[in-house]
């Protein structure tokens, strides 16, 4: 099983004592807290994961899911007692958020099984358009549909998934052309080779030698070099449409049905390995994109050609949390440069020179042989990505000359008030007002250098200076916060606006099955009539907010990725 | 003792730290004390920056518009179940709420969970196939694939229950193909009633959940026979006689 990400801190909790009688739902009492230290999940973020569940898989699963995120890990009966809710609700819930990786189950002592929620996995819901969407530039429409359906069900086996991403892709086809299944899992095995999608931790096949009675849950295992192993499948068929639009189905209902059953009858070959979509690999992608978009904005198009290079160079033997990349030398970059980049040896070279004498320091240089090696700074690169999303939030919030005092400092690491204004060229007044409404709002910090050992104040020093780290983490809550906002007024808009929503749907409804039976024009005429005028500007408006809200959201989620690769960049190399 | 009076000794009114090292001279004019929190939306100075257009943004947006829809209808979305009032409602039958018993729509992978977790799932029951009425010859069945064909769009779910209590409640997008199935049954009344044919021995078992669905909201098992047939709230489905 898979360690959460980001947990932090011992997990090591007392046992009740052996004299405490049995242990039914009365006698369980909250572990003692104060030898476990959680998770910190602050309360934005919590709420974040409230919006994320509740949107997407109902209130039930929501309560059960934010309980356990604030509580930690806890067993069926507890959760059933604390939230107030059947067993058999918590029942479904909890099959919900296991099948979605959202929640993972441990056995304890005494067999007691626990189950703790992965707030940060929640999170992650906000990306899926973003991973859909990366799937389709890299695969096109099959590997697009391939990835919705894995993140749409949480887990699958490869023959459900191809099945009916074929079923999906031929309904979308002209009449009479159906999608082959060999095609779908070939895209799939590509999928597989490049480490987007990977297997799920699979119940390990135990001999019948154990004899005590069989355990409350399974231990689920993978080791490394299975997760990416497709199993040999003739997957042989083609995609079927819905019965309803094609043709062919004459009908007697009973001649289908016996060979309907005796389908579902059929063993299926890869019973039992289940695939889920890789994160951490979408992840690894969407780093190096931006890191290439960086390079392009900062220098030219070559370079960043360059850059990407010797990023795609490195996808495979590089671990993706790994400070820099391996080294590679300029012959082995200028081989691998694509077919329609005809630069010379020499032109790559200075480039790689140009490259690595860049202050940014996003390419370095680590060695002279082969032509001369070099690595991509991976933790320098996101630090230089989220210094440049502070930069610009300063200058958006607080305007240009805020953002050039906020560089100033970053420059030069610590300033005193009287230089910041020599240096900036502000008048002082304006200098220490924008420095002290950086400072409200924690973007810039303090520094105490005292001169004498009593710490007097009028004796020490106080520098100004930034903090990116810490700078990092407050905006990164200031995002959470945001998109929790962003989604409750879109809920709000939607919810002033239900019943008009719902008379336009039904009246779209009234109109395609009009259409369907053939109305004339007069009649459409009429039923569209029904929304007046009035309320259609109702209905565009409300579409062009929630279009807004929508395009927010997908907005904050991208510096939110900025923020948190970072963060964990460098928590890793403490 | 001492300190009783509050404050009042001496140095009153001195600050720890000297006011210049943090760039505040003596006789600077101090912005006002604030006397109240800060307003809820306080006005911007500077206009936000808009937001990606364009192809890739579009196609993003559209895409979680389309997924976010399609998780509600998916069946791990689980709604609670409306607590049973004294009396039954209109509004009742357009709501949007659980079923009451206590089983799941899909099939999970029993082997991987806890064996604590294991609860019922429904049968589903399968997609039946659909005939396209007016362009079909008249046959002896005909009476029985118009009722058919009034449940083509809407999935079949057997009840395993067959309390009068259990509702199915629909889920929107079915409500709005009740609205079409109104309409699509005023036209098909004038239909049905030119072609009548007497009913054959063996009738396909249709789930009278459906059917009562789509006019009522109580629910009869049907059990065999053509006897029970469920009246209609419109008009009078014909009656088709043993």
């Amino acid at each position: 099983m898979e360690q959460p990400r980001g947990k932090t801190g011992w997990t090591e909790v007392t046992e009740p004592g052996p004299g405490r009688p049995g242990f039914g739902a009365s006698d369980r009492r909250p572990r003692v807290a104060a030898l476990r230290l959680l998770s910190t999940m602050t309360q934005a973020e919590i709420k974040l994961c409230s919006l994320l569940l509740q949107e997407h898989f109902g209130e039930i699963v929501e309560k059960i899911g934010v309980h356990l995120i604030r509580t930690g890990s806890q067993p069926l009966r507890v959760i059933a007692h604390d939230t107030g809710t059947s067993l058999d609700q918590v029942k479904k819930a909890l099959c919900v958020l296991i099948q979605h990786n959202l929640v993972i189950y441990q056995v304890h002592k005494r067999g007691v099984v626990e189950y703790e929620a992965q707030c940060s996995r929640v999170l992650r819901m906000l990306r899926y358009p973003r991973y859909i969407y990366t799937a389709k530039t890299l695969y096109s429409d099959t590997g697009e549909l391939i990835v919705e359906e894995l993140l749409l069900n949480g887990k699958m086996t490869m023959s459900a998934v191809v099945k009916k991403v074929a079923d999906r892709l031929t309904e979308t086809m002209e009449d009479g052309k159906t999608m082959d299944y060999a095609e779908v899992s070939n895209t799939f095995v590509r999928l597989a080779d490049t480490h987007f999608v990977q297997r799920c931790p699979f119940v390990p096949a135990t001999e019948n030698s154990d004899p005590g009675p069989p355990p409350p849950a399974p231990t689920l295992v993978i080791n490394e070099k299975d997760m990416y192993l497709v199993p040999k499948l003739s997957l042989i068929g083609k995609g079927k449409r819905r019965r309803s639009s094609d043709e062919d189905a004459t009908g007697e209902p009973k001649a289908k049905r016996p060979k309907h059953t005796a389908d579902n009858k059929e063993p299926i070959p890869d019973d039992g390995i289940y695939w889920q979509a890789n994160l951490d690999r979408f992840h690894q992608h969407f780093r190096d994109q931006g890191i290439v978009s960086a390079v392009a904005n900062r220098m030219d198009q070559t370079s960043s050609e360059i850059v990407r290079t010797m990023l795609r160079m490195s996808e495979i033997t590089t671990p993706s949390n790994a400070p820099f990349t391996q080294p590679l030398s300029s012959n082995e970059i200028f081989r691998s440069l694509p077919v329609g980049y005809n630069i010379s040896k020499q032109v790559l070279d200075q480039y790689l020179t140009l490259l690595a004498d860049d202050p940014l320091e996003f390419v370095g240089k680590s060695g002279d042989s082969g032509g001369g090696m070099y690595v991509i700074n991976l933790h320098k690169a996101l630090g230089s990505l989220a210094t440049a999303t502070l930069e610009s939030v300063v200058q958006e919030r607080f305007g240009s000359r805020c953002a050039r005092i906020f560089r100033l400092v970053l420059q030069k690491k610590h300033l005193e008030q009287k230089q910041v204004e020599d240096f900036a060229m502000i008048p002082a007044k304006e200098a220490k007002d924008m420095l002290y409404k950086m400072l409200s709002e924690n973007f810039i910090s303090l520094q105490e250098i005292p001169k004498t050992p009593d710490h007097a104040p009028s004796r020490t020093f106080y520098l100004y200076t930034v903090n990116i780290l810490s700078a990092a983490r407050m905006l990164l809550h200031r995002c959470y916060k945001s998109i929790a906002n962003l989604i409750e007024r879109r809920q709000f808009e939607t919810k002033e606006n239900k019943r008009l929503l719902e008379k336009s749907q039904r009246v779209e409804a009234i109109i395609a099955s009009m259409q369907a039976t053939g109305a004339e024009e007069a009649q459409l005429q009429e039923i569209e009539e029904m929304i007046t005028a009035p309320e259609r500007q109702q209905l565009e408006t409300l579409k062009r907010n929630v279009n807004k809200l929508d395009a927010s959201e997908i907005q904050v989620d991208e510096t939110i990725f900025l923020l948190e690769s970072y963060i964990e960049s460098t928590m890793k190399r403490q | 003792m001492a300190s009783r009076g509050g404050g009042r000794g001496r140095g009153r009114g001195q600050l720890t730290f000297n006011m210049e090292a943090v760039g505040i001279g003596k006789g600077d004019a101090l912005p006002p004390p604030t006397l109240q929190p800060s307003p809820l939306f306080p006005p911007l100075e500077f206009r936000p920056v808009p937001l990606p257009s364009g192809e890739e943004g579009e196609y993003v947006l559209a895409l979680k518009q389309e997924l976010r829809g399609a998780m509600r209808q998916l069946p791990y979305f689980i709604r609670p179940a409306v607590p049973k009032r004294d009396v039954e409602r209109y509004s009742d039958k357009y709501q949007m709420s659980g079923p009451l018993d206590n089983a799941i729509d899909w099939n999970p992978d029993w082997r991987r969970l806890p064996r604590e977790l294991k609860i019922r799932v429904r049968k589903l029951q399968k997609e039946r196939t659909t005939i396209l009425l007016p362009k079909r010859p008249p046959k002896t069945t005909e009476d029985k694939e118009e009722t058919i064909q009034k449940l083509e769009t809407l999935e079949k779910k057997e009840e395993e229950v067959t309390s009068e209590e259990d509702e199915e409640k629909e889920e929107e997008e079915e409500k709005e193909e009740e609205e079409e199935e109104e309409y699509d049954e005023e036209e098909h009344e004038e239909v049905k009633g030119t072609s009548f044919h007497t009913q054959p021995p063996s009738l396909p078992l249709i789930s009278s959940g459906d059917l009562n669905s789509v006019h009522q909201g109580c629910s009869l098992q049907r059990v065999g026979g053509p006897k029970e047939i469920v009246p209609s709230k419109d008009s009078a489905i014909p009656f088709i006689c043993p």
